[in-house]
């Protein structure tokens, strides 16, 4: 230890935290205002991406066997349960395309083009996740190439997963809805409640001790329950509108007793991601 | 025949298999490793890092430097935080080198040095997150939740791979 602190030592060491705290400050500037990373920085994840199929295109093989195997041993069940409700969904299906079809044509009537609602999908495999406890990021397997900007809603099973953070050429990270950062996954969401009334809030924070997501600042006094069903609302952004992202679990005041604090479930499982789609807004509005 | 292969190349090609594990093992057991709202993260970089520097004996080959190589990937390619491992994985390599100068290289020795790098590199990325306001997060939560499950992981993989890789080196080390 005594040498550790000896003069030539304790330079470099000095050097080497000076630099590291400007790489830091460097990389979270460019992240919050640049929409793509530096060239070299595309390039060189370009790069590594391609070579990590080698290794991931296996392990995602077998871990997707698995799966299959596990599946397959719950059908039967699952059967039981789905039937039931086969039934109902059909109903709703029918109903919907008319609507879809009816809203078609009065768009048409009233000569509006595509609105907030409208979007199509990107589909893209998962490459990979960070292996770290606080940044919870996967890593897709499309970028630029394909038409993906920052900041575009990522779906994956139920609902919403996250959103885009880092775009390279052909592969680009998505940060969850799970990580606890002050500067990521601030999206516009809304609910619906019983009577019709719309609640529309920002997502502020995530609550690592239950495992939700929470909406704060919230000064609408419609009245909210549990089990209130959570969308995107679509404004700001590239968001489109309409997409599922949980359920209210509780709602409480907050530190000031001025506004309310709504708590949700995340409707998708963050932990069991193997195929994500990017939702597109489609151009015509902003 | 496999003599012919210089240790070098099992170094490397060893170095990047790790590297990518490390990711593939969090996507394909994320149900397992990061339940909530425990998170256990496998770093099987750093330990192949640790047993090269004590199992190969030349010193023509600069795991310090390559450390800080595969530490600025780890950055670019996983976290996307330039500046954070691509000093910390060095750092603990060197620190394990002092250590190792009064030490005798074996199993239970090595056991206690993986301890404490586990400790210092999870807990410095901690800190740099803090600093860069990343990561919310408080002491105790970080040492129950976070540091304690990836100390048990990261030791139950030592105990697994250490007799095996020494096995490999010693094979090629010839």
């Amino acid at each position: 230890m005594q040498k550790f602190f000896s003069n030539r030592k304790l330079v470099i060491f000095i050097i080497c935290l000076i630099i590291s705290f400007g790489l830091m400050t460097v990389s979270v500037a460019v992240r919050n205002k640049r929409s793509t990373p530096p060239v070299v920085q595309q390039f060189g994840n370009d790069i590594v991406g391609f070579a990590d199929n080698v290794v991931a295109t296996p392990m995602n093989g077998i871990h997707h066997g698995f799966v299959s195997i596990k599946n397959l041993l719950n059908t039967y069940e699952e059967n039981q349960q789905l039937k039931s409700q086969v039934n109902q969904l059909t109903q709703t299906k029918v109903k919907d395309q008319i609507l879809t079809k009816e809203n078609k044509q009065l768009k048409r009537q009233a000569k509006v083009g595509n609105t907030l609602t409208s979007y199509s999908k990107i589909n893209a495999a998962v490459i990979t996740r960070t292996p770290s406890s606080w940044n919870s990021q996967i890593i897709i397997n499309k970028g630029q190439a394909a038409g993906i900007k920052k900041n575009m809603p990522v779906i994956a099973g139920k609902g919403l997963i996250g959103t885009v953070s880092e775009v390279n050429k052909t592969n680009s990270k998505v940060v969850l809805v799970s990580n606890t950062s002050q500067n990521s996954n601030r999206f516009a969401v809304q609910i619906i409640n019983g009577a019709g009334k719309v609640v529309n809030g920002i997502i502020t924070s995530y609550d690592g001790t239950n495992n939700q997501i929470t909406m704060g600042n919230v000064t609408s006094k419609a009245k909210l329950k549990k089990g209130d069903k959570v969308t995107t609302s679509g404004l700001g952004g590239v968001m489109p509108k309409g997409i599922y992202v949980g359920t209210v679990a509780k709602i409480t005041e907050d530190d000031y007793g001025l506004a309310k604090k709504v708590y949700i479930t995340p409707a998708a499982n963050l932990n069991d991601i193997e195929v994500v789609s990017v939702a597109v807004r489609n151009s015509g509005v902003n | 025949m496999t003599k012919r292969i210089p240790v070098e190349v099992i170094f490397f090609v060893g170095l990047i298999l790790m590297f990518f594990l490390d990711g593939s093992v969090s996507l394909v057991f994320s149900n397992e490793l990061y339940a909530f709202p425990n998170a256990m993260v496998p770093y099987l970089t750093v330990l192949w890092l640790m047993l090269s520097m004590i199992f190969i004996d030349r010193s023509s080959l600069r795991i310090g430097l390559w450390a800080a190589v595969i530490g600025f990937i780890f950055d670019m390619y996983y976290t996307g935080l330039l500046g954070v491992f691509v000093f910390i994985f060095p750092l603990v390599i060197y620190l394990g080198r002092l250590i190792f100068e009064t030490l005798p290289p074996n199993f239970f020795s090595s056991f206690l040095v993986y301890f404490i790098m586990i400790t210092l590199v999870e807990g410095i990325s901690c800190l740099a997150n803090v600093v860069v306001g990343l990561v919310n997060i408080s002491m105790t939560d970080f040492l129950v939740n976070i540091l304690a499950p990836t100390l048990a992981l990261n030791l139950v993989l030592f105990a697994i791979l250490y007799f095996p890789i020494e096995r490999l080196y010693q094979a090629f080390n010839r």
